[in-house]
């Protein structure tokens, strides 16, 4: 199978048994969304600053062919102690060929595609208050979130539902959409306060493992152009030149 | 085990962020909501000359902008409160501008707070307000406490409202029934009534300016209403100094009106576009969300295809929504600056009056202390 990612060892073999898994998934699920709101309601009061531009670092993020792999291998282990739990010499199948199927080949390197496709912005641009954060992401839509209160925002709209807040020092975006399908962005700033880490996890009911990709970015200064913008209805983006002061 | 994967599947999708409100409704959701918007309303006349005694001055307050006290629900509601807090300046200067054209009352004044000696009091709240929809709860009460009406008014804009012709405004038939329900009313009233709205009116004045020397003028009825029991004579040298004094407030708020017509008149190019604008957008999501909920789908569930298709209807109902933060910001950058210096503006008149009125009040109370060898009121 040529997954557009270079990896052709799938096993491939048919398993029914995913009712316990879907079980175990949903469960998963339930304590996750507890123990994120548990840990949202104690945040601590102070926040981290993540104001500011950032450039990916490709060096320092995560390789997809790697961490396709790494998850390959992890089902793979999951199907074998599942395997001899149920006392069976032979493994359940790791990875299913039925496409949209438990586990299959094209479910789990869609997770992959999904989490590469969704975090390539090269560039962001942080702006923070007290009370709310805006996260303008290259080419897509910005992340926003605001902290008014102890409870985390929530904002729902018919295609899906996106709750944001702290978890102590890390600021989690949560969107569930329909179909199965979860993100997760996870923003961490380095102890230098120069390195972030979006951590973004791919979540579908169709395959039994998350998928997570870290993305590395570090902070650059634009430089000053000299030159003032601001967007208007009647006349546009309007530019004056800054005061050399 | 099917039923409990059910309940835990329906649990861990939304058992535990909390409930979240949803944006204003539009459409058949909105008639239900505010009832059904207005149809084509022409601006009523009195059907002749009014008499003097029925041409009550209306102090209009500005509007109460709506803005929820808990600032986290406004991005839900889909609510800007700087654009709120500049439509309600707005939206009374055309009512105004209404009610002035029907030449059935007298001075029609925009005012910065509410005044209970008021011939005619208007207030509003705005309850919603965009592109597609204008809806404002209207209280008019007159000076004996009578509740003339408080009512809400749901307009519609339709595609022909836009682009806005110079002059006109894609909810003047609000403004106009709003001032046909005023006029309507007064009709009903009686010579007397009318009598009555203006000298408890300017006996309210005066009791705010001297309690004492105003006392007992006026009473509260069974129903809580104002009465005159009875009258200062005509030739009152106090009264004459009230009414002297209520002319000179008048002067001041002549001049904030004034501030509020150079907000409209700076403020409406913007504001229409921003109101085109927004209906557009929810138009055209309207119709994406109508798209998107009939498409076939893309590939398998779980498939790359179908988790792309399921994402960028989200991404593009996000951009959606981001743009309209971005006309919104557009809209602040050009106009904030303009309320806020009418808003000083006014605001300072508020503070000028305020202290004008404490300086009048002390030197009326030390005048009729000095006229009347009573002990001057209490401050």
């Amino acid at each position: 199978m040529d997954s557009g990612f270079g990896y052709t060892t799938i096993m491939i073999t048919r398993t029914k048994k995913i009712l316990f898994p879907v079980g175990l998934i949903l469960l998963g699920a339930l304590i996750s969304n507890a123990a994120l709101a548990q840990k949202l309601q104690n945040r601590n009061g102070k926040t981290v600053d993540f104001s500011g531009h950032w450039e990916m670092n490709y060096s320092e993020s995560d390789n997809i062919q790697a961490r396709l792999d790494s998850m390959v291998r992890e089902l793979q282990r999951r199907a074998q102690r599942q395997a001899n739990n149920n006392g069976s010499n032979r493994s359940n199948a790791a990875i299913s060929s039925a496409p949209g199927g438990y586990n299959s080949g094209p479910s789990v390197i869609g997770l992959a595609r999904m989490a590469d496709s969704i975090t390539q912005s090269q560039l962001l641009e942080v702006e923070q208050g007290e009370y709310e954060i805006d996260i303008q992401r290259e080419e897509t839509f910005a992340l926003d979130c605001e902290f008014y209160g102890d409870y985390f925002h929530t904002v729902e709209t018919p295609f899906g539902k996106e709750t944001c807040g702290w978890d102590s020092h890390q600021l989690l975006f949560r969107i569930l959409l329909p179909e199965g399908l979860s993100i997760q962005h996870r923003f961490t700033l380095g102890p230098s306060g120069e390195r972030l880490n979006v951590a973004t996890t791919v979540v579908s009911d169709r395959v039994s493992y998350p998928f997570t990709l870290n993305r590395v970015y570090n902070r650059f200064d634009p430089g000053k152009s000299g030159i003032s913008c601001e967007l208007t209805l009647t006349r546009g983006k309007v530019c004056t030149t800054e005061s050399s002061q | 085990m099917k039923k409990l994967l059910l309940v835990l599947l329906t649990v861990a999708l939304c058992g535990c962020t909390g409930s979240a409100p949803k944006k204003e409704p539009q459409g058949p959701e909105a008639n239900q909501l505010w009832g059904e918007p207005l149809r084509s309303v022409a601006l009523m006349l009195p059907p002749s000359e009014p008499e003097p005694h029925a041409l009550l001055d209306i102090g209009l307050v500005i509007f109460d902008p709506g803005v929820p006290e808990d600032p986290v629900n406004n991005s839900k509601l889909g609510i800007f409160p700087e654009i709120r807090k500049a439509e309600s300046r707005y939206q009374p200067y055309i009512l105004r501008e209404n009610l002035v054209k029907t030449q059935a009352w007298g001075a029609v004044r925009v005012l910065p707070r509410p005044d209970a000696s008021a011939e005619l009091q208007l207030s509003g709240k705005i309850l919603h307000s965009d592109g597609s929809h204008l809806v404002l709860q209207v209280r008019a009460v007159d000076s004996t406490g009578q509740v003339w009406f408080d009512k809400v008014y749901h307009d519609e804009a339709v595609e022909s409202d836009y682009p806005v012709i110079p002059g006109n405004d894609p909810y003047a038939d609000m403004y106009r029934q709003i001032s046909n329900d005023i006029l309507s009313y007064s009709q009903q009233l009686s010579p007397a009534q009318f009598k009555q709205i203006r000298e408890i009116a300017l006996l309210q004045y005066a009791a705010s300016l001297s309690p004492e020397a105003f006392d007992g003028f006026v009473s509260a009825d069974a129903e809580g209403l104002l009465v005159v029991n009875r009258l200062p004579s005509q030739d009152d040298p106090m009264l004459e100094r009230v009414q002297r004094i209520k002319n000179q407030e008048f002067l001041f708020i002549d001049n904030a009106d004034e501030q509020y017509l150079e907000l409209y008149d700076r403020m409406t190019p913007t504001y229409n576009l921003w109101r085109q604008n927004g209906r557009e957008l929810a138009i055209y999501k309207v119709e994406y969300e109508a798209r998107e909920s009939s498409r076939d789908r893309d590939g398998r569930r779980g498939t790359y295809a179908a988790m792309q298709q399921t994402y960028n209807a989200y991404k593009r109902s996000k951009e959606h929504d981001q743009d309209l933060d971005e006309l919104a910001q557009g809209f602040n950058n050009e106009v904030a600056p303009t309320v806020l210096e009418v808003q000083g503006k006014v605001f300072r008149l508020n503070g000028s009056l305020d202290s004008q009125y404490t300086e009048w009040r002390s030197i009326l109370r030390s005048i009729f202390a000095l006229e009347t060898g009573l002990p001057p009121a209490a401050e």
